[in-house]
């Protein structure tokens, strides 16, 4: 089969997977039901990042600004000006894409660290200015009461007992949780279409030898600010739903660097450049540590669990850099597969040379 | 039919003059060579007329239109292709992908069919030499091999083909003799003749001018950045300011 195909088949058993996980009585209680759903969340930005850094080969170490430029946007529009989000998210998306693509000016005159620096630099600019508009942003404590994205379901009567109210707060989560689901979908479905047509092939040879990409004919600074639109949508379309989802919009969840850094470790783990690779490893990241943390509550005696979760994360990271460096996914997936095959083929064609030769 | 017309043309890093008021023309279906010794200015000339490097005075027209300091992806798809003297082939794609680059055009929606961009491709594979394919099956066997795997005289036509695929009317080629065995340099020539056959319009730089002699049509000698002289292959290895030039008075 053909990787693009593999790609496509990946994703595929993905979604099937979680879309069957809820329907299976006992297989997820809400705490994993929420954490699949931040997973989700989170898999969208990482999805961002790898069209624009995994692809182009431009590493960008602050695209959390991006989640906080749109989530912000939308979320302070819906708060002060009771806008429907249906309204608000757009607006978000499109903050998100202008400074996206204002940002790709200096992207396509700067190379490598200068690059990262200044990603590096606008998420720490963006917190300073909601500090400093705290009496608007709320500051470090954000603000809480952002509309969330509607639900059929109905709120909790008051007069209900709380089975009723933890039913009902089941089935809210669940739909949240679906929300998130068909919008990762959609998301990777045209980002695997992107990347697998020409612009992606066009992309990559970018990352490889952007003058040669130039003497074929092709205007790499047009691809370069494409891949940056794409990617400052993408993610400012997870991050508008993002803050609606959480109801609040807190600096440290959608501008730390902290969450821009597990970006980069979840496509790095996944396999940067690839779409499907940093996908499984955003749910990777996201899960494993929770199932780190899960086993320190449940075992005494992996109790050290629960403050190493990240450390351990870390310290694989590195060790993968070693052994695995184009990431696990693709190492699974792709070359020992091809090794096994022509190393086959080649006794094949051996064994049948010295079977002509006797 | 003149199809590239240089006037004038001026360069200058710092102090050094190194393409001094250098006038030359390439007609249609021609080969010209441009030779001169090491740090004439040739490479300089070709980072010119691609648009790598803007020149301080002069102009370049092409086709009659005139291409001075247009950037490089416009020149390409004027119809000016080059062949890099040293490979800059894409590492991480096999010889097929490489290739396929050429051939895409520079458009985020184009719709250009899939199967003639794909018949394009194993065009110029097969006209390079590249590789070779099973009449019956059409199944080729060397596209899938990356270029790092390459000999260097099958990356010199890697690097032809990846030219050709832009669709030149104008092919730059710098050195293509360079670094490659006897054996390879006799296949490249043989590749070379085979476009011109073809009608293709051929400038090549050489410092080495007896690979060259049987190839070109017409020289342009080039001696610190200027125009030594121009003429037949046999007038420029007779002419003893070239011999001068080059080996200090030592035949050629």
């Amino acid at each position: 089969m053909s990787r693009k195909g593999i790609k496509y088949l990946l994703l595929l058993g993905l979604v099937a997977l979680l879309t069957i996980l809820p329907l299976i009585p006992g297989a997820l209680n809400t705490k994993w039901m929420t954490t699949i759903t931040f997973a989700t969340y989170f898999a969208i930005f990482v999805l961002g990042w790898d069209i624009l850094c995994g692809y182009t080969g431009q590493i960008s170490f602050g695209h959390s600004f991006f989640v906080g430029a749109s989530g912000y946007t939308s979320a302070l529009l819906s708060l002060y000006f009771k806008w429907p989000i249906w309204a608000t998210i757009p607006c978000g998306v499109l903050a998100s894409l202008a400074l996206g693509l204002l940002l790709s000016v200096p992207a396509l005159r700067l190379r490598g660290p200068y690059f990262s620096l200044i990603t590096l630099i606008m998420p720490l600019i963006a917190i300073k200015l909601v500090l400093i508009f705290s009496s608007i942003t709320g500051g470090e404590l954000g603000k809480s009461n952002i509309p969330a994205i509607p639900t059929p379901v109905p709120p909790c009567p008051s007069d209900a007992g709380p089975d009723v109210c933890r039913a009902l707060f089941i089935q809210y989560q669940q739909y949240q949780y679906y929300y998130a689901l068909g919008l990762m979908a959609l998301v990777a479905i045209a980002l695997l279409i992107i990347s697998t047509s020409r612009i992606g092939k066009i992309l990559e040879a970018i990352r490889d030898n952007e003058e040669a990409v130039e003497a074929a004919g092709i205007n790499t600074a047009k691809f370069k600010i494409l891949a940056f639109g794409i990617s400052s949508f993408v993610v400012g379309l997870g991050g508008a739903f993002y803050v609606h989802y959480l109801e609040t919009v807190l600096p440290q969840e959608v501008l730390s660097p902290t969450r821009s850094t597990e970006i980069i470790i979840a496509s790095v783990l996944g396999g940067m450049g690839t779409i499907i690779g940093p996908l499984f490893g955003a749910y990777a990241v996201r899960l494993g540590q929770e199932g780190l943390r899960e086993a320190a509550n449940h075992i005494p005696a992996l109790q050290f669990l629960n403050d190493w979760a990240l450390f351990i994360f870390l310290a694989l990271l590195i060790v993968l850099i070693f052994v695995a460096r184009q990431g696990v996914l693709p190492a699974l997936v792709g070359a020992p597969y091809l090794r096994k095959l022509k190393k086959f083929r080649k006794l094949g064609q051996q064994s049948v040379a010295s079977k002509e030769v006797s | 039919m003149r199809i590239l017309d240089v006037q004038h043309l001026q360069k200058s890093f710092g102090g050094l003059m190194a393409v001094k008021d250098l006038s030359f023309h390439v007609d249609q279906g021609e080969i010209l060579g441009l030779i001169g010794p090491n740090g004439a200015g040739k490479t300089t000339v070709f980072n010119l007329i691609m648009g790598v490097l803007k020149p301080d005075s002069g102009t370049i027209r092409f086709k009659e239109k005139e291409i001075t300091s247009w950037p490089t992806y416009q020149i390409v798809n004027a119809g000016v292709a080059r062949v890099f003297q040293i490979a800059r082939y894409f590492k991480h794609k096999n010889v097929y992908e490489n290739i396929e680059i050429s051939t895409i055009p520079n458009e985020v929606f184009a719709f250009k069919d899939a199967a003639h961009l794909h018949e394009k491709v194993m065009t110029c594979c097969e006209c390079t030499g590249l590789c070779t394919c099973h009449e019956h099956t059409g199944h080729c066997n060397c596209c899938t091999q990356l270029p790092g795997m390459l000999p260097q005289g099958a990356l010199r036509r890697l690097e032809v083909a990846r030219a050709i695929g832009t669709d030149p009317d104008l092919l730059l080629l710098d050195e293509p003799f360079a670094g490659l065995s006897p054996q390879e340099v006799d296949e490249i020539s043989h590749l070379i003749t085979q476009l011109r056959q073809e009608g293709q319009t051929i400038v090549l730089i050489d410092h080495n001018m007896r690979g060259l002699m049987r190839l070109v049509d017409r020289v342009v000698v080039l001696c610190f950045g200027e125009k030594l002289m121009e003429g037949s292959p046999q007038e420029v290895s007779e002419n003893p300011r070239v011999q001068e030039a080059y080996l200090a008075g030592g035949r050629v």
